[in-house]
Order: structure tokens, then sequence, then C-alpha cells
């Protein structure tokens, strides 16, 4: 009975949508010739042109996040130096910061009339457009906020480095330098591949990059091409979007099945045992080079935005004469603003509830009394994280555009369907450790439980949850912090009343009104600052080990 | 009694969607002043809250669609850029007629003749330029298609503004500039960004030195210590007149009609006017440092030329400057 439940759950919130999408990719034409939509929207110029600058873009910034997040991660991993745990957050703050929040500060960093560069006489000359609005800006920038996903993998490889290894190395005088090449990089190098086919799949979904340099710059790629031809048509090109959304899908999976294929293939394994400890402190020249490093990706943009959003009106040049709070005051009088903040709040919140409680009873079922059906849930419920948020968002249009049955009213231009997105979408969040630490734990109890004659819902509420309640309180906090500034799915789903947070910096920069933008984008980055803190203190100490941040 | 009863619960229903007390505007004006405006309906009415959803004209107008398609929308009040857009919701039979709303004072020629939509403002569309960048203004659009000055200019594209749709489709339908004047504006450099935002943005932000704007924003940031300035050119200036109208499956048609009368009423003009807005109505002065608008030369548009050729206005434009 619960098992039906959840496939009813799964099916209505993945399946049904997901399969709308294909089957309106997979629509005949007009004519009525088989896959006619396909194979128009294929031959379109403006499809190859968007699908083209997806892929070699993707891969450049695949290759700044892999030289940087492995340079990073070696450096931190092998040499000991002070304050360590703050630089591995700052490396970190490009991927906690929302994509349009950072490409944002990067377009303030680097203008005209940039608040940092101007006074070293660094920016650009007035008159020349921001070189970020370029294929080079979003390259960099996208390359910039998925390099910790490298790092984060690298790192943890270099961790797992057995220390026997390097002090044999040692011992038989073999320079520093070629233990690194001979010795640690081919033992790193599976995960950083790893790591950047993760990269390159963030970066073929990024939609936030290439909405704010993108858009303007006249680059279109495959996410922003859907999110304009579906505003600026509405949902009679339904079928060719669907068609994109399809070659995005395939793009995704493509490096995630690599990343699969990699893993297994390039695997060494290594005895473990004592894992290598870094000794030698780090030289200055190297410890400076990384804090500048670090000053540049994570400092000096987040610093460009605050100094904006102090600043009366655009085009004004920042100075402690002008500065002011009027933005702030002028935001926080806005109801809409007010409202996006009350949304996204309330929506990520429920989301995280909901996920939580529906993640509870799956991983409960898929590691406890498996079945096929539940088997092909778990892994169904994948798929909305797996494939790029654009994908999920116009799958819930086609899914919850007619109006539904028996009730006769449509779900598209309510709250309702954001939070369905984000139920799909960030469900794998929670279920994933959850499915985890339900694998790791004791079947015995519950076995126990069973026998003793404690129903399911006994055993479930008294037995299970409280056995993996850390990993079900983390999951449920990630959720709730991604869910909180996303603007992919919200971009294509929001309507009036229901703004997030994500919409409201996009909107208000696309009104020409960037000062406003910069002075939203602080103060949500703020609400996330203190939502990381809150985070910590409530899940104590040990806990807080399992949140994204720590890793 | 049982007839009674059943009689006042279906009178009753039929009574419940024009007491519905919320209103959702569909609009194209700026979030901020959109805030302001509904502050001050909502002192003469309290009783009615009011839903927004703002984007560009032509967003707009595809969101209605897709919502058309979706068995219905939730708009009750439409206050967008230009009347085109309009006269095609008209003549889809999606506007409903309010014969009696208040148009003393309002210029005939700019009234709908089936009262199906008003204009609220006039909006005039002009030069922008950064004064940091720019040593001689440009003082007539020939000015800006010279060489030096179109290198240096954006235009707002009519794939997303109704204000730019109307400017290309009016300047087109002109002898003295027709498409031949876009083409050199192309020839010499100019490209086209997305709405009226994105070029305030690369003007004020010295990106680029001219942009074509509607004057309110130019004005606006000008007076919020933006280094821009706005020129009425010589030859004229396009006009839109930001329309109201009711849509015809309104829930709530009591409160829209309620909207329509405090847009055409004299505090929504003041409003306007302090907002940066041409009056629309006689008896009201414009803005501190706006010309007298009797003064300006208004570029005549062909209305039914501009709708039978918007779309091919569009590809056009998308042609010379990319989509």
């Amino acid at each position: 009975m619960l098992a039906l439940v959840l496939c009813l759950y799964v099916g209505i919130i993945t399946i049904w949508p997901l399969g709308q999408l294909l089957l309106t990719a997979l629509q005949s034409g007009d004519a009525g010739e088989p896959l006619g939509v396909m194979r128009d929207t294929l031959a379109a110029r403006a499809t190859s042109r968007a699908f083209w600058n997806t892929l070699t873009l993707s891969l450049i910034s695949v290759g700044i996040s892999t030289a940087l997040g492995t340079a990073l991660a070696l450096a931190v991993g092998l040499m000991w130096m002070p304050l360590k745990a703050t630089l591995s957050f700052l490396i970190l703050m490009p991927l906690i910061i929302p994509s349009q929040i950072l490409a944002l500060s990067w377009i303030e960093l680097m203008g005209a009339q940039s608040p940092i560069l101007r006074p070293l006489g660094l920016a650009l000359a007035p008159g020349q457009g921001n070189p970020l609005y370029s294929r080079f800006g979003i390259a960099l920038v996208m390359g910039i906020e998925h390099m910790p996903l490298v790092f984060i993998a690298v790192r943890a490889a270099l961790r797992g480095l057995p220390a026997d290894l390097v002090d044999a190395a040692r011992i038989a005088a073999i320079p520093p330098c070629c233990i690194l090449t001979r010795v640690i990089l081919p033992l790193a190098l599976p995960s950083a591949l790893a790591g950047a086919l993760l990269a390159f799949t963030a970066a073929v979904g990024n939609f936030g990059i290439p909405a704010l340099l993108g858009i303007p710059g006249r680059v279109p790629m495959l996410t922003t091409l859907i999110y304009q031809r579906l505003n600026g048509f509405g949902p009679s090109v339904a079928g060719q979007v669907a068609v994109l959304a399809l070659i995005l899908t395939l793009l995704a999976a493509a490096a995630l099945l690599l990343r699969g294929a990699a893993m297994r293939q390039l695997r060494v394994p290594v005895e473990a045992g004592r894992s290598f400890q870094p000794a030698r402190i780090a030289p200055a020249w190297a410890q400076a080079l990384i804090w500048a490093v670090v000053l540049l990706i994570a400092i000096l943009p987040l610093a460009a935005l605050i100094l904006t959003s102090f600043v009366p009106a655009i085009g004004v040049a920042f100075s402690l004469e002008v500065a002011s709070l009027d933005q702030y005051r002028r935001v926080l009088a806005n109801p809409a603003v007010i409202r996006a903040f009350q949304n996204s709040l309330l929506l990520s919140a429920l989301a995280a509830v909901i996920c939580v409680l529906v993640a509870l009873p799956l991983a409960y079922l898929a590691a406890r009394r498996t079945s096929p059906a539940i088997a092909a849930m778990d892994l169904v419920a994948e798929v909305p994280w797996v494939v790029p948020g654009t994908v999920v968002a116009l799958a819930m249009i086609l899914a919850f555009l007619p109006p539904l049955p028996v009730i006769g009213v449509s779900l598209y231009g309510t709250g309702a369907i954001i939070l369905i997105a984000y139920l799909a979408r960030f469900l794998p969040l929670v279920l994933r450790p959850l499915t985890a630490a339900a694998a790791a734990g004791d079947a015995a109890e519950d076995e126990a439980a069973r026998i003793a004659g404690i129903g399911l819902t006994g055993r479930l509420g008294r037995i299970f949850a409280p056995s993996v309640a850390p990993s079900a309180l983390a999951g449920g906090v990630l959720i709730l912090m991604t869910a909180m500034n996303e603007l992919t799915l919200s971009a294509l789903l929001w309507s009036s009343g229901h703004e997030t947070i994500g919409v409201m910096v996009f909107s208000l920069q696309y009104e020409g009104n960037s000062t406003a933008a910069a002075a939203v984008s602080v103060l949500s980055t703020l609400l996330l600052v203190v939502l990381c803190v809150i985070a910590e203190l409530a899940l104590g100490r040990r806990r807080a080990m399992a949140l994204p941040w720590r890793a | 009694m049982t007839r009674t009863l059943l009689l006042s619960i279906a009178l009753s229903a039929l009574a419940l969607p024009a007491l519905a007390q919320t209103l959702t505007i569909y609009t194209s004006q700026p979030q901020e002043q959109m805030t302001e405006v509904i502050a001050a309906f909502n002192e003469e009415h309290p009783e009615i809250e009011v839903e927004l959803f703002r984007s560009g004209t032509t967003e707009v107008m595809a969101k209605l669609q897709a919502e058309f398609a979706a068995g219905g929308s939730p708009a009750d009040v439409l206050l967008i850029a230009d009347a085109v857009a309009m006269t095609q919701l008209k003549g889809d039979e999606r506007l409903m007629a309010y014969p009696e709303a208040p148009t003393e004072g309002i210029d005939a020629a700019l009234l709908d003749a089936d009262a199906m939509f008003f204009p609220t403002k006039l909006i005039t569309t002009g030069i922008v330029y950064n004064t940091d960048l720019v040593d001689t203004p440009p003082t007539s659009w020939a000015d800006l298609a010279q060489p030096e000055a179109a290198a240096q200019t954006i235009m707002p594209s009519p794939l997303y503004s109704g204000a730019a749709a109307i400017h290309v489709g009016t300047m087109v339908q002109q002898d003295q500039f027709g498409w031949d004047y876009f083409e050199m504006l192309a020839e010499n450099g100019a490209v086209a960004g997305q709405g009226n935002g994105t070029v305030l943005e690369a003007v004020a932000r010295g990106e680029k030195g001219y942009g074509v704007l509607v004057e309110y924003m130019a004005m606006n940031a000008k007076a919020q210590g933006s280094p821009v300035d706005f020129v009425f050119p010589s030859e004229g200036v396009t006009v839109v007149t930001q329309p109201v109208a009711i849509l015809a499956s309104t829930d709530a048609p009591e409160a829209a009609r309620a909207f329509v009368d405090w847009q055409l009423g004299q505090a929504a003009q003041q409003q306007s006017v302090a907002q940066g807005y041409f009056p629309l109505g006689a008896g009201l002065d414009a803005p501190e440092g706006y010309p007298d608008p009797a003064s300006l030369t208004l570029i005549e548009a062909d209305n039914a030329r501009l709708l039978a050729d918007g779309e091919t206005v569009k590809q056009e434009f998308a042609d010379l400057y990319g989509g």
C-alpha cells in the first residue's frame, strides 16, 4: 500500500511530466510526417548555433574548472598552511553563491564603472562594452562557478592517499616533483576526471550565467534559447523547445555515463592504511599565490557587488561621498521584493519538509523491503536532478498547463507548479544520503520489531527515522538552501504573486535596475549565510560534517 | 421556501465573481513604479487587493496567449505599452468594452472607437546619451545615424519591447526614414539590446555612448544622478500611449472598472507626471525639465498598417540586427 502511494507520487511529479516532454519532442510535424518537429528543429540554424555554443563553452569552462580546481586541491591537500579551513570555505564560495548572483557580481567587477578596478586604474576605458558579455565571459564565469566540483573530488582523493606510498617514494630518494607527477597525480587523475565531467553536466545545464551574460552578449545557449523561445512565442513552440530540452538531456547524460565508465576503468586500487598528512609548510610565495587566486575568484566579485549596491544610480562611480543605503530602502519598500523573499522561503521550506517525508519511506522500502517497483522508483527519482533544470521546468509546463482532469484547474500560473518542480528536482538531494544511511544501517532491529508485531508506521517512525535522522536533516537543509536561490526552474514557472528571489534579481537586472538587483543579491546572500550558520548550530558539530560546504 | 433558498444561493453564486476583490494586472510598466501606482490606487480603493505580473510587452502577450491556451488567464486588467497589441487582443475578442469610462479631456484621436482600451499617458521615444562620453549631443535622428555616433549606439528590440515595436514600425512608415534608416544604422555599427532596460544599462554604465530610449527612463535616471541626458530629436518623436484595458474573461469586472476609472482620473495623472511621464489630458504640466508637450513634434503612425505589418517589422528587424 505504502509502496503504491510512493509509486503514484513519483509517477505524478516525475514520470508523467518527463514523459510528456518526450512525447512532445517526438510528435509528428504539421503535415503529419513522423518526428517532423524534431527534424525541423534540428535543421534550424538557431539550434545548431546554440548547440555548438553550449558544447564548446561548456568544454572551455570545464578546462578552467579542472585546471583551477586541481591546482587548488593539490596546494591545499599536500601542504600545511595556516587558516586552511577558511581557505577551503572561500574556495567553495562560487558553488554556494547562486549563478545569477555570481554573474552579476562579475559584471560589476569587470565593467567600466567597477568600484574595485576603477580606483586602481585597471578598469576598461568607458565606451567599451563589458568584456564578459561574450563567449569568453560565459566560459570564464562558468569555469569559476564549477571549479569547486573538481576541487571537492580531487581533495577527497588526496584524503585517501596512502601515506606509505609517499614515504616509500621518499625513502627511495625520488625528488618531490617526481613524487607529485608519478605517484600522486596518477592517483588523483580519475577523481579529477570525474569532477570535470560533473562540472560539464553543470555547465551544460547552467541558466543563470548564460542568461545574464549571454543574452546581452547575443551568445545563445540551449538553456537560454529555450527560455527566450518560450517567453517570446508562448506554448505554440512547445514541440521545438522540447527537442532542445532533449538535446540538453542527452549532453548531460553522456557526460554522466562517461563519468561512470571512467570511475570504473581508471580507478587504481590502493591499499587502505594510514592516510597522507601534509607536513611541509607551504612556502610563502605559494601561500601568497593561493590567497591571490582566492581573492580574485571569491572575494573581489562579491566586494564589487556589495559596493555597487551602495551606489545611488547606475553609472555613478562608487565613492564614499555618494555611498548610501537608498537602494536597500527602495527594495525593502517594494512589496514584490518582500513577496519574493516570502515565496522563496515558503516554497523551499515546504519542498524540504515534503521531500524528507517522502524520502524516508522510500529509502526504507528500498533498503529493507526492496521490490522491482521500488528499485525502479528509486532510480527514476534521480532523473530530475540529473537532467538540467530547464528540462524539468519545461516538462512541468507541458504536464500541468492543460487543466487537471476532474477539477478542471490548470496549475500553470500558481505557486503549486513551482512547488511540484522543486519536489521532483530536489528529492534526490535527501533521498541519496538517506538510502546510503539506510543501507549502512542495521536491518536486524527492523526485523526484530516486525517479529514483535510492530506495524509499518511504528517501525518507520520509531526505529528507522531516528536511525537516519542526521542524514535526513542534512538533506533537508541542502534542499532548503538550493531551492532558496534557484532561478532555472522559477524563471520559466513564475507568475504574478509567485516571484522567487532568483527571478527578482533577474528581472530587476533586465529592467535596467542593476543597482537594485545588486541590493537584492546582497540581501539574499546574507540570508544564505545566516541559514548556513543556523544549520551548523542546529546540527551540532558532528552532524554538521554532512553539510555540503564542509566537503 | 426551498425555492427561495435555492434562488438566493444561485444569485449569490452569480454575485460572487463580482464581489471578488482581487485584481490581477499584467503590465509592462517598471516594478517600482507599479508599486507606487498600486499604493495610490489602494488609498482610494482599500478593499481591492492588487496582484501584478510585470514583463516586457511582448512577453506579457506571450504569457497571455499561453494562459488562453491553458483554459483562461487570471489577468483582469492589462496595462501595456502599445495600442497595436491591444488592437490585436480586441480582434481576438479578448477585451471587454467599457463605454462609460471617464474619457473627458483626452484627445479623441487617441481613443478606441469601441471603448475597449484607453490611453493612460504619453511615452515618447528619443535619444539618450552618456554625458561623460559625449561632448556634442546629437539633435536629430539623422545625427544618430552618422558613423561615429551609430558605432556607439544601442536600441531596444521590437522582439521585446512594445514601445520599440511601435518606434520601428512608425519610423519605417516615414518617407524620410524607412528601412534605409535602420540599414544605415546597422551598417554603421549600431546594435540592438533587449528591452529598454538593457539600453539604459548600457548607456548609463558607459558601455555605449548613445541609445534609443523612452524618455521617462532616461529622465528618471538623470534625476537620480546617472550620467545620462535625453534629446527630443528635431524630426520628432514616436509615441505610445500605454493603454489600459479590461479582459473579457475577468472575474472582477467591478474592481477592473474601478482601476480604469482611477487610471484616467486626476490622481493617477498627477502620479504619472511625478513618475516622469508626459500627462495625457489638458490641465497638467509636464514633469520638471521636460519640454512643453505642445512643442513636441510627434511622428504620426498609420495604426492600421502598424497592426498589419507587426510581424514583418519584427522579422525585418531580426534579420538586420539578429534575433
